[in-house]
């Protein structure tokens, strides 16, 4: 039983790498720092964070808790996340340690991860994500379920509905005893989506008997088409030997029928044209962990299956819609990862990894009648092979300092990139107050997605991998006072340089094509700040906020003379971003104020700012009431949200409109069986 | 909770701010040159620059500015009739008659499925070409009403294409470009597609010459493609017999497009990286550009009706300003204004 309780402390510290700190009177002392995280940069956002309420997607959460930012196209819309002024393909995301970005596009809609459907999200800035993925120029993002603690059989149930006919409805069920845990969630979202807003971009002419407009006026209109079916289904069996091993299933499905909205410079009229993406996806994680005293070794299989569909159909007078495109892709990923730790002494830490995706591409964008007749489709059918192998060493010689190293190799069909070498740092100034210093540099390498590649037409499959070179440091420091309050906080400093940036840009022949073009220098100062205090006997509040300093500057050579680019800020990338959630509880009742900001966003790459070229700043707050009530039979939750408190008019991106003041509501039910 | 009311005050008092919404006065008499700038598509962004040749004055934005509202998603292209100005804004579904010295708007056309260029037949008819789509809408300009369409042979709403529209007596002719290699033939009187030619792959752009030939320039299509991939070619075209009377070929993999005219009728422009120019006599391509590209991105030409400069369009890196560079005839640079976001089209006031 002993020995079975050090391994699962040491899956705590080691596996999991999960750092708690210790309050004791006066001042906090840490706790054990795990090797692992020897110099990383890390935010963790943990189940509380991330499970606010059913209809959050995990866009919704980073945009409030972190400084990543979120460009969101629309309520339920495309919402990409970016690090530290990168593009969102230089964003790696892992679900359960198997890379989930789409390998045609590079990048992760994160409007299509319910938070609800996440235990753990760890962001990782530059340097620290190369331990865990290559490419991550701007940083990676993993994603984790976890096995349920509670044992016994449990039900939880919540229903949410909210403005603009929206309906949310979450469903869990799970089952665990000492060694088996079961898991089944379910989410259901649909919603017509169909707020109002006043749109700016347009105006409606009033006209006389002779047809002479004598009046005009900005509309008040609903963002049109915009109606959404959503369904997630997550399956999840862990089995535990009790001798450190450790067997895992997870099944993620999705099934999503979204209507696109129209612009707000769109003069059609809703009811002549059907605009819509739907998505099949299914994503499968098999895992096996084999913990022992000073060793971990782990193996994973995978299989993620993707069916995209992009419809645009039109009235053209006779009543019948009729296709004016339609666009299938269908991806086929098989993934196998193996890994290992190893302590050779409580002063090192060895690490390896080696992770294979194969991909099977079919992209059909267009149907066409070819010249000698009959018809015929532009797309493309490809297979590539990305592997990825790490070796890491951790060596902390005395208590107070620590480095690291890490080197890594990718592969991307019959290419290599160059080695991804990574180097850390980890110091404790001071153990009064927990004073870290942490500080890394690496050189990184993203290569081109399949549709960089291959894309029918525009594809160049002689692009050269994007490449990145970043340094950064942060300083860190935890105190406070046993059942009183916690204070901590950070600093941190980057810079990197990304180079052979790929931008895809127009042909005279009128397509796209990416090329290898930008070299950007973005750099600046993330703040991080976290404060938890008992007020008073049944009062505790709890705020945590982040401030982000970010210029990302375009210094490639200018395209020719007339190019104002360089020297610019990059389009869509603010320079200021800050957010804060603040929570005051009291017995059962708890306040959640969440509020954002976002620095003005230039939409050109000159800078310029015209009319429509730049996106005015604007801040944002949502305010939430929660009650908890205990009944012998059921916890029950009630919620209520209230969004956009102030009503503003805002855009995150020119054309896409964004919803004014909405309002939610949750009722959660959680049954109390027997005692188990 | 100080810090939160704080806060809470500050962000309510801190909403964004629309930065447009007034209407600016113009008053514009002397001639000059319109400029569409297509924006970025979906981005909503089209704009509409006004150039004044004599002065070398240039106003951006203008029909934001004027009208305190925006000109939509891809300004695709503008004609001018009667005083009036026709702008086909592609993704927004919509054509916008304008004053054209005012630029503010007189009226417009809805619910165009996606419109590209508009011809007018008479003062009570015009014909819209349109993209993924296989009908030319028939619209009345003075009801601003769609009237009847030309539903075109061999092609699907998917595949569809019609472009720029040049007429000769009753007959207008139109060069489908997207996944095409046609020219069509409609019949004014009948509006019905009467005969079609087929040219090289992919049209890009029609003209009329002094001779009462057409021109038109394809690009070839791109490797990989389905439809073909080939050498593009310039093609001299009587439009009574409806034949091909010359045929130029370019080298595989050139991208030549935008075949514009002077204002005598007997000399050809088009682009193919540089600006080319050949008389419409000659018997062969021309082996040297009149104006070299340098790091530029041509993607819009015109030529001055009255004295024969050479107006190109630069998109540079398609997120910022275009900008226009204009030459004398004899390709020197006379001068060169900021537009905005990828300028491709112009009209002649």
């Amino acid at each position: 039983m002993r020995k079975l309780c050090y391994i699962l402390l040491l899956v705590a510290a080691v596996a999991t790498a999960q750092e708690r700190t210790v309050a004791i009177d006066g001042v906090t002392i840490m706790g054990t720092r795990p090797m692992k995280d020897i110099g990383l940069q890390q935010t963790k956002l943990d189940s509380v964070a991330l499970k606010q309420n059913v209809a959050l997607s995990l866009a919704d959460v980073l945009s409030f808790g972190s400084s990543i930012f979120v460009k969101n196209f629309g309520r339920a819309t495309l919402s990409t996340v970016s690090f530290r002024g990168t593009s969102p393909s230089h964003t790696q995301v892992s679900w359960n340690g198997m890379k989930i970005n789409n390998p045609m596009l590079g990048m992760t809609d994160f409007s299509m991860i319910p938070s609800y459907f996440i235990d753990d999200a760890t962001l990782l800035a530059g340097t620290s994500s190369v331990g865990e993925t290559g490419g991550g120029l701007g940083g990676a993002i993993k994603l984790n379920t976890q096995p349920v603690k509670q044992r016994g059989f449990n039900l939880q149930f919540i229903q949410g509905i909210g403005s603009f006919k929206t309906f949310d409805e979450f469903l869990r069920l799970t089952y665990a005893t000492d060694r088996w845990q079961f898991s089944t969630r379910a989410l259901y979202m649909t919603s017509a989506n169909d707020y109002k807003y006043r749109n700016h971009d347009k105006k409606e002419n009033i006209y006389d008997q002779n047809n002479n407009i004598i009046g005009q006026y900005h509309p008040i209109e609903r963002n049109r088409s915009g109606s959404y079916k959503d369904l997630h289904i997550l399956q999840e069996i862990y089995y535990n030997t009790g001798r450190g091993n450790r067997f895992s299933l997870n099944a993620w499905y999705i099934g999503s029928n979204r209507e696109l909205p129209m612009l707000t410079t769109d003069y059609g009229e809703q009811s002549d044209f059907d605009n819509r993406q739907r998505e099949q996806t299914l994503r499968t994680v098999i895992g096996y962990d084999h913990l022992r005293r000073n060793y971990r070794i782990g193996a994973k299989v995978g299989y993620i299956y993707s069916w995209m569909a992009y419809d645009y159909l039109r009235d053209p007078g006779n009543g019948i819609m009729t296709v004016m495109t339609r666009s299938r892709s269908k991806i086929n990923t098989i993934y196998a990862q193996a890994d290992a730790e190893y302590h050779l002494s409580d002063k090192w830490l060895f690490s390896a990894n080696i992770d294979a995706h194969q991909h099977f591409v079919i992209s059909k964008d267009k149907n066409i009648i070819l010249q000698q007749g009959g018809t015929g489709i532009i797309g493309y059918d490809k297979a590539r092979i990305e592997l990825s192998a790490v070796v890491s060493a951790k060596w902390r010689p005395i208590e107070r300092f620590g480095v690291g190293a890490t080197l890594r190799e990718q592969m991307y069909g019959k290419e290599f990139t160059p080695f991804i070498p990574a180097l850390f740092l980890d110091g404790v100034l001071s153990k009064r107050g927990s004073v870290i210093l942490k500080a890394s540099v690496s050189r990184n390498y993203r290569f081109p997605t399949l549709n960089d590649q291959y894309f029918l037409p525009g594809g160049n499959p002689d692009l050269k991998s994007e490449q990145g070179f970043t340094y950064d440091a942060e300083i860190s420091f935890k105190v406070g006072k046993k059942d009183r309050y916690t204070l901590s906080g950070s600093a941190a400093w980057f810079e990197s340089y990304i180079d052979n940036w790929i931008q895809w840009l127009p042909t005279t022949k009128g397509f796209f094509s990416p090329r290898n073009i930008k070299r950007v220098h973005s750099y600046g100062v993330t703040l991080k700040a976290s404060f938890d205090a008992k007020l008073h006997k049944d009062w505790r509040l709890t705020l945590d906020g982040t401030a982000a300093w970010t210029p990302s500057i375009n210094i490639g050579e200018k395209i020719s003379q007339a190019d104002l680019s360089v020297g610019k800020q990059l389009p869509y990338v603010p320079k200021y971003t800050a957010n804060l959630i603040g929570k005051i509880s009291w017995k059962s009742w708890a306040l959640t104020y969440k509020w954002c900001y976002y620095s003005r966003r230039y939409t050109m790459s000159s800078n310029e700012i015209t009319l429509s070229g730049s996106l005015p700043p604007y801040f944002m707050n949502n305010i939430s009431l929660e009650k908890d009530i205990n009944f012998r039979w059921a916890n029950i939750n009630i919620k209520g949200a209230i969004n956009n408190l102030f009503n503003e008019e805002y855009l995150s991106v020119l054309s896409r409109p964004m919803p004014g003041i909405n309002f939610e509501v949750f009722i959660g039910i959680t049954p109390k069986w027997r005692k188990q | 909770m100080v810090v939160a009311i704080t806060l809470l005050l500050t962000a309510a008092q801190s909403c964004m701010k629309w930065e447009y919404g007034t209407m600016e006065e113009f008053r514009v008499s002397e001639s000059g040159l319109f400029i569409c700038n297509e924006g970025n598509f979906q981005y909503g962004n089209a704009t509409l620059s006004y150039y004044n040749p004599e002065t070398g004055e240039v106003e951006n934005e203008i029909f934001a500015r004027a009208n305190a509202m925006k000109l939509g998603d891809v300004a695709q292209s503008m004609v001018i009739r009667d005083g009036i100005g026709w702008i086909v804004v592609n993704n927004s579904h919509i054509i916008f008659a304008i004053d054209i010295n005012t630029f503010r708007e007189v009226d417009r056309i809805t619910n165009i499925a996606s419109p590209r260029y508009i011809h007018f037949v008479s003062d009570t008819k015009a014909y819209v070409s349109q993209i993924w789509n296989n009908r030319i809408y028939i619209v009345n300009p003075k009801t601003f009403e769609i009237t009847g369409d030309i539903v075109c042979p061999n092609m699907t709403m998917e595949s569809g294409s019609t472009e720029q529209m040049v007429q000769v007596g009753d007959y207008v002719f139109v060069n489908c470009w997207s996944y095409q290699n046609r020219i069509l033939k409609i019949d004014t009187r009948t509006d019905t597609v009467v005969a079609e030619l087929t040219v090289g792959i992919q049209p890009t752009s029609l003209t009329l010459d002094r001779n009462g030939k057409l021109w038109t320039i394809t690009d070839g299509g791109f490797a990989g493609s389905p439809y073909g991939f080939e050498a593009p070619a310039l093609y001299c075209i009587d439009p009574e017999s409806f034949t091909i009377e010359r045929q130029f070929s370019f080298r595989l993999g050139d991208a030549p497009s935008e075949i514009q005219i002077n204002g005598s009728k007997e000399c050809l422009y088009w682009i193919n990286d540089d600006i080319w120019a050949m008389d419409i006599s000659a018997e062969r391509l021309p082996v040297r550009p009149i104006i070299e590209a340098r790091g530029t991105k041509y993607y819009g030409l015109t030529i001055s009706p009255t004295n024969g400069d050479i107006y190109i369009a630069d998109a540079i890196d398609y997120q910022q300003q275009g900008v226009i560079y204009r030459y004398s005839a004899e390709g020197e640079l006379k001068d060169e204004f900021y537009v905005g976001i990828i300028p491709g089209a112009f009209c002649w006031k």
